[in-house]
This record gives C-alpha cells, sequence and structure tokens, in this order.
C-alpha cells in the first residue's frame, strides 16, 4: 500500500516524523514511533522480519553507544546528557541514555519505512520534475544506484584474484588489509565507469540546463495527501497526549 | 545519395601522446549505406566513432585535425549532445553505459533529452520493444537485475526509439551469444539505415554490409571497398595485420598455401561445392588429438552460486584431465563464470564436492590481476625469478612493454600479461580462461588459442569459457553447454557444436564452420 504513495509526499511525512524524533526526548514517543513504523513495514508492507532486524542493527549499535556512555560513564557524559535532557518537550521519567537509544532505532525505523517502500527511480524523478533537481544531478544519482551491485561484483573478482595470488581461499569477510589492498583499483574502476556513462549520456542528448521531457511521471493522487495529513494529524495528536 | 558522415584528412591525437591514435584518414558515408570500420586492435577505430559528433575534443581531452562533416553540417557547429536528435550512438559496453533506472526509463532516455511528448516517447518505447524482442512486463525491470546480453539488447531497443538517422556502433555484439547477435546484427544493420559500424564478429554482419574500410595498425586506411571485393583482393594483406578476415577467406588463403585453389568467397557455404575430395580441413579447424592425462580435477553432483547469491547450476558432474582443453558455452546468463570459480576451486560447491588441486581463473577483466606498478614487477609479484622475467615477457610478446604500468596496456596485452602471470610458476595445474578473446583482433585471438594448446601439451588442464563457437572449436577438445541451470550437452567439441537443435535450443549458434564439419563427415563416410 505504502510503495503506491507518491515519494514527495511520503519523504516529507517521513521527515517530520524523524524532525519530531529529534526534538521530542521522551521515551514513550520513541517508542510509539519505533512501533508505527514497525507495524506498518512488517503487518503492513509484509517486509520479512530479519530484513528489519538486520537493517536495524547499525542504528541499534550506534544507539547502543549513548547506552553504555549513560549507564557505564553517567559521571563523565553528564554534560552532554544534561544537553539532551534540556530539549524541548523532554519527559524527565526515563533514562537519557534509554530515550538516546530508543530514537537512534526510531529514525532508523522511519528512514527503513520510506527506504523499503519507496522506488529510488520514482524518487529521483519525482526529485526532477517537482524540485527542481537538475537532470545532471538526478542521473548521476541513478549511475551511483547501478555502480553498487556493479562494484559489489568487481570487489568478488578482485578479492578472488588476490586470493589466487597469494594461494589462500577467499574469506568470506575481508580484513582490513585485503580491504585496502582491492580499494584502489575498486576506485579504478568506479573513475572509469562514471567516466564512460558521462561520455554515454552526453552522446544520448544530455544537456545541463536544457529542457527536458519524462515519459512517465507519478502523478500526485488523493490518497497521498490524505496520507500526509492523517500522519501530521496524528503525530499532533500523540504529542498533545504525551 | 546526400553525405551523413564526411572526414577529410581527420587525425586524432589523445593528450600527452606522441603519435596520433587514428589518422590522417577520409572517410565518406552516404546516406542509407552501411559502412564497417575494420582494423587491428588499437588502430583508432573507437577513436574516431567518439570524434564524429565531437565527444573528442569536447568530453574526452583530444586533439582533432583535418574537417569533419555531419549531413553537411561542421561537427564543431553544435555541441556533442545536440546530434543526438540525428546520430545515434551504440556503445561496447552496455554494462557501463546505460543511464536508465528502469527498462523504459534507459529507452527513453535520449527521447527525454529531445524534450518529445510522454505520448509519443511511449509509442516509440513500446515499438522499440517489440522489435528487439524484449517481454513488455520489463518496462518496469531494473537495470540492474539484467545480464549483459540483456542489457546489450536494453541499448539496442534505446537506440532504434531514438530513431536517428545515423547509427554509430562500436562492436555492438561482442557480448552477446551467437543467437542474440544475429538478431541484433538484423535489427542494426537493416537495410536503408545508415550505419557505421565497428566489429570483430564478422559472422552475423557480413551479408548486411554494403562497403568495408579497413585501417592499418598505423591507423591510416588500408584498403575499402564492398566487402566481397576487399576479402578477395586483400585477404592476405588483411591477415598479415592480424585483421578478421571472414572463415572463407582465411581457409582460401590457407589452401592456397597447400597448391589447393578455390574462388573467393564470402560465406563457408558457398566453399565447400569447390573443395577438392580427400582434403584434410581438421588440421585447419580443430587441434591435433592428444591422448588424454591422468584426471586431476572432478566436481561430484556440484550445486554452484556466486558468493550471497542463489544456486545457478545444479547437479554438475564433471571431470578435467591434463593435457586436456574443455570448452565451456551457454547463453548469456547461465552460470558460466560461476562454474569457474567453482572449477578453480575458489568458491567452494553449495552442494556436492570438488576433487582436486587449486586452479587459477583469467579472468574476463584482466585487470584485477594486476597489483604492481609495472609488467616486469608484476612478474617478479608472482614468483618468477628476476633472470626470467625477460625470456617470459618475450615468450607472451611483451619485452617492448615491460617497464609500463599494466593498466596502460592495450586489451590484447593485458589478457597476454594476465595469462603470463598465471602459467609462469607451477602453482596452478587447472587454468580456467573467462571470455580470454572478447574484444581481440585476429591476431590476439591466434595467439591466445596457440598459448592455449602450448599448456595444454605442456600437461596443464585448461576449462576455456568462450562465446565464440569457431573459437571453442578451434582450441578445446571437449565442450559442455550450460543452459536452465544445469548440464544440456558434454562431448567432443566436433560432435556437440554440430547439434543444430540443441545449440538453438541454448540460444546458442553453430560455428561458422559448421557446413566444412558436415563436408567432413560426408568424407569420412565415403572414405568408409
Amino acid at each position: 500500500m505504502l510503495s503506491q504513495l507518491h515519494p514527495l509526499p511520503k519523504m516529507a511525512l517521513c521527515l517530520i516524523w524523524i524532525g519530531a524524533s529529534v526534538l521530542v526526548f521522551d521515551l514513550r514517543f520513541q517508542v510509539m514511533t519505533l512501533t508505527l513504523a514497525f507495524g506498518l513495514l512488517w503487518g503492513v508492507e509484509r517486509v520479512a522480519l530479519w530484513k528489519l532486524l538486520a537493517l536495524m542493527v547499525p542504528f541499534a549499535l550506534f544507539g547502543f553507544g549513548f547506552l553504555t556512555t549513560s549507564v557505564l560513564f553517567n559521571k563523565e557524559s553528564g554534560f552532554a546528557l544534561q544537553m539532551a535532557q534540556e530539549q524541548a518537550m523532554t519527559s524527565p521519567d526515563f533514562s537519557p541514555g534509554l530515550v538516546l537509544f530508543a530514537r537512534a532505532l526510531a529514525c532508523g525505523m522511519v528512514s527503513a519505512l520510506f527506504a523499503l517502500t519507496t522506488d529510488p527511480g520514482q524518487l529521483v524523478r519525482a526529485l526532477m520534475v517537482h524540485l527542481r533537481l537538475p537532470a545532471s544531478v538526478g542521473f548521476a544519482l541513478m549511475q551511483a544506484m547501478h555502480l553498487v551491485p556493479d562494484l559489489g561484483r568487481e570487489v568478488q573478482v578482485l578479492r578472488m584474484a588476490r586470493a589466487m595470488r597469494l594461494g589462500k581461499p577467499v574469506r568470506r569477510m575481508p580484513g582490513p588489509r585485503e580491504g585496502m589492498a582491492v580499494s584502489i583499483p575498486l576506485l579504478a574502476f568506479a573513475i572509469r565507469r562514471a567516466s564512460r556513462a558521462a561520455v554515454a549520456m552526453e552522446a544520448r542528448g544530455l544537456r545541463p540546463g536544457q529542457p527536458r521531457s519524462q515519459m512517465q511521471t507519478q502523478p500526485f493522487q488523493k490518497a497521498d495527501w490524505v496520507f500526509l495529513g492523517l500522519g501530521v494529524a496524528f503525530l499532533g495528536l500523540v504529542i498533545r497526549v504525551l | 545519395m546526400s553525405e551523413a558522415v564526411r572526414c577529410e584528412g581527420v587525425a586524432v591525437r589523445y593528450l600527452f601522446a606522441t603519435r596520433d591514435a587514428v589518422g590522417p584518414l577520409t572517410l565518406h558515408v552516404a546516406q542509407g549505406e552501411r559502412v564497417l570500420l575494420l582494423g587491428p586492435s588499437g588502430c583508432g577505430k573507437s577513436t574516431l566513432l567518439h570524434s564524429l559528433t565531437g565527444l573528442i575534443p569536447t568530453a574526452i581531452p583530444g586533439d582533432r585535425r583535418g574537417g569533419l562533416h555531419l549531413f553537411g553540417q561542421a561537427v564543431e557547429s553544435r555541441r556533442p549532445a545536440d546530434w543526438a536528435d540525428r546520430v545515434a550512438m551504440l556503445f561496447q559496453d552496455a554494462d557501463q553505459t546505460l543511464a536508465g533506472f528502469t527498462v523504459a526509463d534507459e529507452i527513453a532516455f535520449a527521447l527525454e533529452n529531445r524534450a518529445l511528448s510522454p505520448a509519443v516517447m511511449v509509442a516509440r518505447v513500446e515499438k522499440a520493444m517489440a522489435q528487439t524482442g524484449l517481454p513488455t512486463d520489463w518496462k518496469g525491470r531494473r537495470i540492474s537485475t539484467l545480464s549483459g546480453g540483456q542489457k546489450q539488447l536494453v541499448a539496442l531497443a534505446a537506440l532504434l526509439a531514438q530513431g536517428a538517422d545515423l547509427v554509430v556502433a562500436d562492436e555492438p555484439t561482442a557480448s552477446l551469444a551467437p543467437g542474440a547477435a544475429k538478431g541484433v546484427a538484423d535489427l542494426l544493420l537493416a537495410p536503408g539505415k545508415t550505419v557505421l559500424i565497428v566489429d570483430h564478429r564478422l559472422g552475423p554482419i557480413l551479408d548486411l554490409i554494403d562497403r568495408v574500410v579497413v585501417l592499418g595498425r598505423c591507423g591510416r586506411p588500408l584498403v575499402e571497398g564492398p566487402p566481397g571485393a576487399v576479402f578477395a583482393s586483400h585477404g592476405a594483406t588483411l591477415a598479415e595485420q592480424g585483421i578478421w578476415t571472414p572463415l572463407a577467406t582465411r581457409l582460401r588463403l590457407a589452401l592456397a598455401g597447400q597448391g589447393v585453389e578455390v574462388p573467393a568467397v564470402l560465406q563457408v557455404g558457398e566453399l565447400v561445392p569447390h573443395l577438392p575430395r580427400g582434403l584434410d580441413l581438421a588440421p585447419m579447424l580443430m587441434p591435433a588429438p592428444c591422448p588424454p592425462g591422468p584426471e586431476i580435477l572432478r566436481l561430484h553432483q556440484a550445486d554452484c552460486a556466486p558468493p550471497f547469491g542463489p544456486v545457478v547450476l545444479r547437479d554438475v558432474s564433471l571431470a578435467l584431465r591434463a593435457g586436456e582443453v574443455l570448452g565451456i558455452l551457454g547463453p548469456n546468463g547461465a552460470g558460466k563464470s560461476t562454474l569457474a570459480a567453482c572449477l578453480a576451486g575458489l568458491i567452494p560447491p553449495r552442494k556436492g564436492r570438488r576433487e582436486g588441486p587449486s586452479g587459477a581463473i583469467a579472468f574476463q577483466n584482466a585487470e584485477a590481476h594486476f597489483s604492481a606498478d609495472s609488467v616486469q614487477a608484476e612478474c617478479l609479484a608472482m614468483g618468477v625469478p628476476g633472470a626470467k622475467v625477460a625470456a617470459l615477457l618475450a615468450d607472451w610478446g611483451l619485452a617492448q612493454v615491460a617497464g609500463q604500468h599494466p593498466f596502460t596496456l592495450s586489451m590484447g596485452q593485458k589478457r597476454r600479461l594476465a595469462l603470463a602471470l598465471l602459467t609462469a610458476t607451477d602453482r596452478w595445474p587447472v587454468l580456467v580462461l573467462d571470455e580470454p578473446t572478447a574484444g581481440l583482433d585476429h591476431a590476439g585471438t591466434t595467439g591466445v588459442a596457440r598459448h592455449i594448446r602450448r599448456l595444454a601439451a605442456s600437461g596443464k588442464a585448461l576449462a576455456v569459457i568462450t562465446h565464440d563457437a569457431d573459437f571453442a572449436l578451434s582450441v578445446c577438445d571437449r565442450v559442455i553447454v550450460l543452459a536452465h541451470g544445469g548440464v544440456q550437452a558434454s562431448g567432443p567439441a566436433r560432435a556437440v557444436l554440430r547439434d543444430v537443435a540443441l545449440l538453438s535450443r541454448v540460444g546458442l549458434a553453430p560455428p561458422e564452420a559448421a557446413p566444412l564439419l558436415d563436408w567432413m563427415e560426408t568424407q569420412e563416410r565415403i572414405a568408409c
């Protein structure tokens, strides 16, 4: 359902919720935001649980830093935590570290909600059409999105070639030395690929600053504005109740 | 007939280069004419194509001299991007030159740049998809989910949708399986189109070309004219320069060396009626049979999958013997490279087992093998004793580039260096070569073939992944055909490559030499 919505109102709503999550220093609000975003992804969009948990790992690690700092080094981090507590809409009932931990997860889950329900190509097109993102920047973003899986494949080849040279099996995860060894050829690959793509796009008529049309743009629907309105209204209600 | 392209004394020199990459040359292409630009690797064919619409020097630094006109208008009077309304370019490596996010995005890209109306674009995109046989439900499919061959088809659809007056194509069939290559050539070179094409693979395009322009090693015109006349009169000169010629021409020249005269024709099929009875063609087409050595590698009911990816080949059982060359054929995306990694022992099978010593792969991207800052240093890093480096490089024709950075070598030189490094020591008794001839000229290809047979004779077991059925026939003792997630056929190269039904079922085409194999079979039957 969320995948059918226009990317821009959806992005606006997600940014508003993330903004609120940053401003409201209340564990209940963070948990509510997290639960809501999780519920929409798991219950409505049917995203696999393992995928959601895996996506939350970096946010949890980030938030865990606040938590451990708050619990283990309470004295040393007192000033920072006090600053955080003195924000607007603060509820003093919970440990600040716990609130910051929940905030990291809540912001991560809302970001995941947007990323997992939005077609990146449609988003870039919408940005080009409605927010005047220059076409050269838009197509550069699309190229970057193409580049990610290509870089992954190239890394595998480089790692296999290195393992062959060293007479060792390919490790499941690369170590720091291996990472360093493949980074230069990988960078060379990325630069060469980007140059070729730029030449090809120019050959096919992409001119910065020139008008261009769009074959297919996702139109705004009534549902997009209803979704945005309901989302903002619900946020207001939650803040008011808390 | 009015002119589409007029080059008068055009020469192009890259920044910091000491000599011209191509030219000076004079070239005219009339509207409605289909011209093939032929030449050895590194003679500047792609450079010329890039300078046609001014990409050199505008987007790629360099210096162009001489007069260049498109449709009577000086090229420099417009920006390269402005020419997109009249000139469509198809690049060699679609993988790196696609712009859109989905198939429909990609096909409409050039049309959007011309600010055409959505209705016109939708109609053109649908027509182009139908022409190229792309399923209609692929419109929203992400480009990144397509195989290399499928991307090339999408690039072709984008080019057809552009509806330009002149098509410029740089090796458009290089990464395609033979069946797909023929289809692409038919669409690209349909009668009435104005096309300037560079391609090493002559088989699918030869009948569709009006004129051939041949550049020599120095990037200057060597000869030009209708294909029949050029290959009939100058076949030997072209072969000397290492330029691809049709198999019929190469065979005619080889037979002439044996004192057998046959007429100058372009297609092998036309040559067959003129072959004298009792002629032994086998040495010209296939490797000399050699007794198989001991088995050194075996895959037993193996399921092969790329790292972190799904299983692409199931239940593969095959063995490799010392001194044997195994050809691995299959359509794009059949899992050939994954099998290569399993054969070499770099990726363990998900199921089943692999028995045998570790092997090495010569990757399609030869640059993956290089880690030092000179050719010489690469050899030393691989463990070659200093005193033997010069001899090794001379053996692979790389002595003159010993001090160069490996990344600055030509495609053929990079491939040879990668092979030289992998075979310089006895570390790997098993070698897998992934598309070793892609993009090479005739001299480069025959050089690689010669080295493959030499390595086999030295007792190594080799597997060669290739799209080129004629190359497979010329170097492989045995071939397997991969498709539909498994091994579809396995047997002597000559037998498998004559199985037209099998090849067409998996999207491959028989070798150009197929009529000769049939003729040999008939002769053998008569002799019996």
